[in-house]
């Protein structure tokens, strides 16, 4: 049984996970980069060991420096989180040969579900429906504009390794198809050190569903229902919910049957994620597989009532599933909402910087999963989430306002947040009646992004505030000196006797 | 006392009229108001105004006259203008369209790669310099045909938020 884990991640995922081993009682270990000495994570773990240099590739992707600090501390086995080495196959293949228990699938699982080339070929022979688009990697740019011309646009340019939006692109016409071919390939080798790439034909007003999966080493597969993931920008999702307000019962019975049958096509263990496109006219394909702990994971912890990182422990420990299928249901209705540090008024710009303050909403159902502090400086070098949100309510409507006001209530200052902006979304029509796709955030560019919310009155109270500030910090210069000397009572006394004696 | 404030495209004329603690008699160009302003933590005002309650955040820009402000609607890049200013936007204006001939990155990160050389002849559109921070790459694109007179950094190198990456003729 496992006593000790590392965990090889850094963020609001790392405290995530060490909440559960607390609550199981399991010692933690964290890893850090040069960039983290203060992050959170480091602080709330029981052992802490440095890895490297601030680029995540040096220090997060070393899977050599990860591994000599699991054997120097002792650790028996390494949660990964998402992202950095999770679905790294190699990485789940080292840690079975140092016979440290890697928490997540076999690396023939995330070897297979990882290629997208290899997971459509599997899928198609597991009698799953795909998306039309290559089967092979594209490297030539000849090639690439060639099949594109097959296809047809709109299309998509994915990375075979890919995830989380990276290396990805939508190219609408032929002229962008070359530049666009070249900025996936080198974001794709940036994030994930493999720039190859594959075309898929693109499905207009497409719906982001994905359905949450476990299964252990005795071969049982469970899911335990959907998240309707579809608010997105650049491709990454901003806000997730659960129960989808497109799902009907059989569409939710077929696609979780199909999702389960992904999982054994590739003999899945632990927790993963199928991922489907889904039409208006609910025609579902499946998109990809993400062989991890997902950011949007809360929501259905909230709704089925499962503590999900604590039944990947159970699965890596060899026991069998807690529950079965018929077990499980949805109970009420949960949203989170993705804080990231960004301007959304400048094309979601990454916003790295010092937070000065925060202040937590809270008060009945709301989750707030974070890892940012007062004073914490967030670095340039990794992912600009600073906190999840999540909301839950017997119903949609309850879930939503409940939301909103918490999302009134969380302010985060120093630096630029997308809060002002998930707020708005609450109040948009189409999300309100639960009638959205992929394209959300495009379509409601106007309310979204309109400056005339902003009265005359805000801007003149955003002045009046500068106008004030600057007024009291010129008039400070001065006399600050002085009053800080004479701020203790008994210099006030000796003043006020002097005075006095005049 | 009065400034003249710049908020994104928008120049005011503020004048303080009377204060007595945090009540305030303000005129905005030709509007007065009557507020209750309290700074309630560093650098968060809370300003009462006919019984609406705005929260309004200062962050201190590259000098002390400049600030970002967010408020809960939106944030607005914003500039007190005093005479020192004034002279600085005038001999600015001078060298015209000076601003346009630097390429600066709105926001700290790494540089990735800068497919242009110094005295390079480059076209509108063609891509000068990759920035990246958050693992989000930027391209800064030049936006008029131009030569490249200098470049100011290097890849691998870490920019600070409007710093000068390359200037351009």
């Amino acid at each position: 049984m496992i006593k000790k884990v590392l965990i090889a991640n850094r963020g609001e995922i790392a405290i995530r996970v060490i909440r559960s081993c607390r609550e199981l009682g399991l010692v933690t270990v964290g890893v850090f980069s040069e960039a983290d000495r203060k992050s959170m994570h480091v602080r709330y773990a029981d052992e802490a060991y440095f890895i490297g240099p601030a680029p995540s590739r040096e220090s997060y992707l070393n899977i050599d420096n990860i591994i000599e600090v699991a054997k120097k501390s002792g650790a028996d086995a390494i949660h990964p989180g998402y992202g950095f080495l999770s679905e790294n196959a190699a990485f789940s293949d080292r840690c079975k040969q140092e016979g440290i228990i890697f928490i997540g699938p076999s690396a023939y699982s995330i070897a297979t579900m990882g290629d997208k080339i290899m997971a459509r070929q599997t899928m198609t022979k597991a009698g799953i429906p795909v998306v039309p688009g290559t089967t092979e990697k594209i490297t030539d740019e000849s090639m690439a504009l060639e099949i594109a011309g097959q296809i047809g646009f709109p299309l998509m340019i994915k990375a075979t390794a890919g995830g989380g939006g990276k290396g990805m692109r939508l190219v609408r016409d032929y002229h962008d198809m070359l530049p666009f071919f070249r900025t996936a390939k080198s974001e794709a080798m940036n994030a994930f050190g493999n720039d190859s790439v594959y075309i898929e034909k693109y499905i207009e007003s497409p719906h982001h569903i994905e359905f949450q999966i476990l299964a252990d080493h005795q071969g049982n597969v469970i899911h335990l229902f959907e998240r309707e993931c579809s608010i997105q920008r650049r491709h990454q999702k901003v806000i997730e919910e659960t129960p989808s307000p497109l799902m009907t019962p059989e569409l939710r019975d077929e696609m979780g049957k199909f999702a389960i049958a992904a999982a054994r096509a590739v003999n899945y263990e632990g927790a993963g994620t199928i991922e489907f496109i889904v039409s208006d006219a609910l025609e579902y394909y499946f998109l990809e597989m993400n062989t991890r702990l997902q950011v949007e994971h809360p929501i259905t912890e909230r709704v089925v009532g499962v503590d999900l990182v604590k039944e990947q422990i159970d699965i890596a420990n060899g026991l069998p599933l807690n529950f079965r299928q018929e077990e499980l249901r949805q109970d009420g209705h949960a949203i989170q909402c993705r804080i990231y540090a960004e301007d959304t008024d400048h094309n979601f710009m990454p916003q790295p910087g010092v937070v000065t303050h925060i202040t937590v909403p809270l008060g009945l159902g709301v989750r707030y999963d974070v890892y940012v502090y007062e004073g914490y400086e967030i670095p340039i070098y990794y992912d600009p989430l600073i906190s999840k949100l999540i909301s839950w309510g017997k119903t949609r409507p309850e879930s939503i306002d409940r939301m909103r006001r918490a999302l009134y209530e969380y302010k985060i200052t120093g630096v630029k947040t997308n809060i002002k902006f998930l707020k708005r979304i609450m109040d948009i029509p189409d999300f309100i009646g639960g009638k959205y796709n992929t394209h959300f955030i495009e379509q409601n560019h106007e309310k979204l992004f309109d400056s005339k919310l902003c009265t005359t009155e805000l801007e003149d109270m955003a002045m009046i505030a500068c106008f004030i500030d600057y007024l009291d910090k010129i008039q400070k210069i001065q006399p600050q000196k002085f009053t800080e000397e004479f701020a203790s009572t008994w210099k006030d006394f000796g003043r006020k006797r002097s005075v006095l004696r005049l | 006392m009065a400034y003249e404030i710049k908020l994104e495209h928008r120049t005011a004329r503020i004048e303080l009229l009377n204060r007595t603690g945090s009540k305030m008699l303000l005129a905005v160009d030709d509007r007065k108001y009557e507020l209750d302003v309290m700074m309630v933590e560093k650098g968060v005002y809370s300003i009462l105004y006919n019984g609406h309650s705005y929260n309004v955040e200062l962050i201190e820009g590259e000098s002390s006259k400049e600030y970002i402000v967010n408020t809960f609607i939106r944030s607005f890049n914003a500039e007190i203008i005093d005479a020192e200013t004034k002279y600085r936007q005038s001999r600015k204006s001078g060298a015209s369209a000076e601003g346009d001939n630097n390429i600066s990155s709105p926001m700290p990160g790494k540089v990735i790669k800068i497919p242009v050389s110094k005295g390079d002849k480059v076209i509108s559109g063609q891509t000068l310099i990759v920035v990246e921070a958050m693992k989000m790459q930027s391209e800064f694109k030049a936006t008029a045909d131009r030569t490249v007179r200098d470049i100011l950094v290097k890849e691998g190198e870490i920019v600070n938020t409007n710093q000068i990456m390359i200037k351009l003729e």
